[in-house]
């Protein structure tokens, strides 16, 4: 009963969060993506190779990612992709966010949820999945060089995992302890991301480089609003789906012994 | 109960042991799909999620 609720809200949250930020990103981060692509893979082969990138094939293809794969075709097939991947992504947060509101209200033992409350809540889940790996791994535009992605991935997890530990330390726990959590969240940039010498342009022709190099930041300011609109919508819409639909079958469960 | 007094917990522990099964089901069930969009090798999964990736900064090619 309370898992299929848990499931049916966040099925709803992630759906209009998903649909939300497909339009956000359609107008601001995905021009910056296709410009990026018109320069992606006319890097050197030899430098991109010695950047133990991990494609070393297809680089005279305009999209270099997995040429002999399946990709989706450039225009409605590709924005509707993005959609229902935005969707499922934001299903999958939901999810989350939506169990831990229900936890929290649960253990704490009064009718905390709300859409407000639930801003802080994807506050919080923008800063663990966005606002801190950000700060190690600044967002790529296609086309960019970067550390093996094994590495970028390992480290992405322990910032986002460190960074929800660290928070719920911070907010959770009475007393000295909660200190802690400051050094909790530190402790992905102790370890330091991975980073490749050269930047992330590095085997471009010069031109070509300082092209995509003023990509980036407009880039990185478009995937920042974007994920914030996402995640504030997120929290908002569970605290609220939380109070509405959940609420009721913790009520249940209370009552039966 | 040491942890009760630290976390200022209105419920007993039976409180949590009766919400964990659904609401970690719920949450791993959220790991599974996020990790199936953001981080999935497999190529086509990277290729149909590639736009949603860049913009969510998971760590991408």
């Amino acid at each position: 009963m309370l898992f299929r609720r848990i499931v049916l809200c966040a099925l709803l949250v992630g759906a209009l969060a998903g649909l939300l930020v497909s339009a956000v990103q359609h107008w601001q981060a995905i021009p910056l993506i296709a410009a990026a692509e018109v320069f992606e893979g006319s890097a050197e082969p030899a430098a991109t190779a010695a950047t133990a990138h991990d494609h070393d094939h297809a680089h005279d293809d305009a999209h270099a990612h997995d040429a002999a794969e399946w990709a989706p075709e450039d225009g409605t097939e590709r924005h509707v992709l993005t959609a229902i991947a935005n969707v499922l992504t934001a299903i999958g947060f939901g999810l989350v966010l939506v169990a831990a509101i229900t936890t929290w209200e649960h253990l704490l033992g009064r009718p905390l949820a709300s859409a407000r409350s639930g801003l802080v809540w994807g506050a919080a889940g923008w800063l663990c999945v966005f606002g801190l790996p950000t700060l190690g791994l600044p967002p790529e535009l296609p086309g960019s060089v970067a550390a093996p992605l094994g590495d970028r991935q390992a480290w992405w997890l322990l910032a986002a995992c460190s960074g929800a530990a660290g928070l719920a330390l911070l907010a959770f726990v009475r007393g000295p302890k909660r200190w802690l959590g400051l050094a909790v969240i530190a402790l992905p940039f102790v370890v330091g991301a991975p980073h490749l010498a050269g930047g992330p342009f590095a085997g471009y022709e010069i031109g070509i480089a300082r092209q995509m190099e003023t990509l980036a930041a407009p880039f990185a300011i478009a995937t920042t609003i974007a994920t914030a609109v996402q995640w504030l919508a997120l929290g908002g819409l569970s605290g609220w789906a939380v109070a509405r639909w959940v609420r009721p079958a913790l009520a249940d469960l209370a009552q039966t012994p | 109960m040491q942890q009760q007094a630290t976390l200022h917990l209105a419920r007993p522990k039976s409180a949590l042991l009766a919400i964990a099964m659904p609401v970690l089901t719920a949450a791993l069930l959220g790991a599974v799909i996020v990790y199936g969009m953001g981080f999935s090798p497999i190529a086509a999964a990277h290729n149909a999620a590639h736009d949603t990736r860049h913009v969510n900064v998971f760590p991408c090619h």
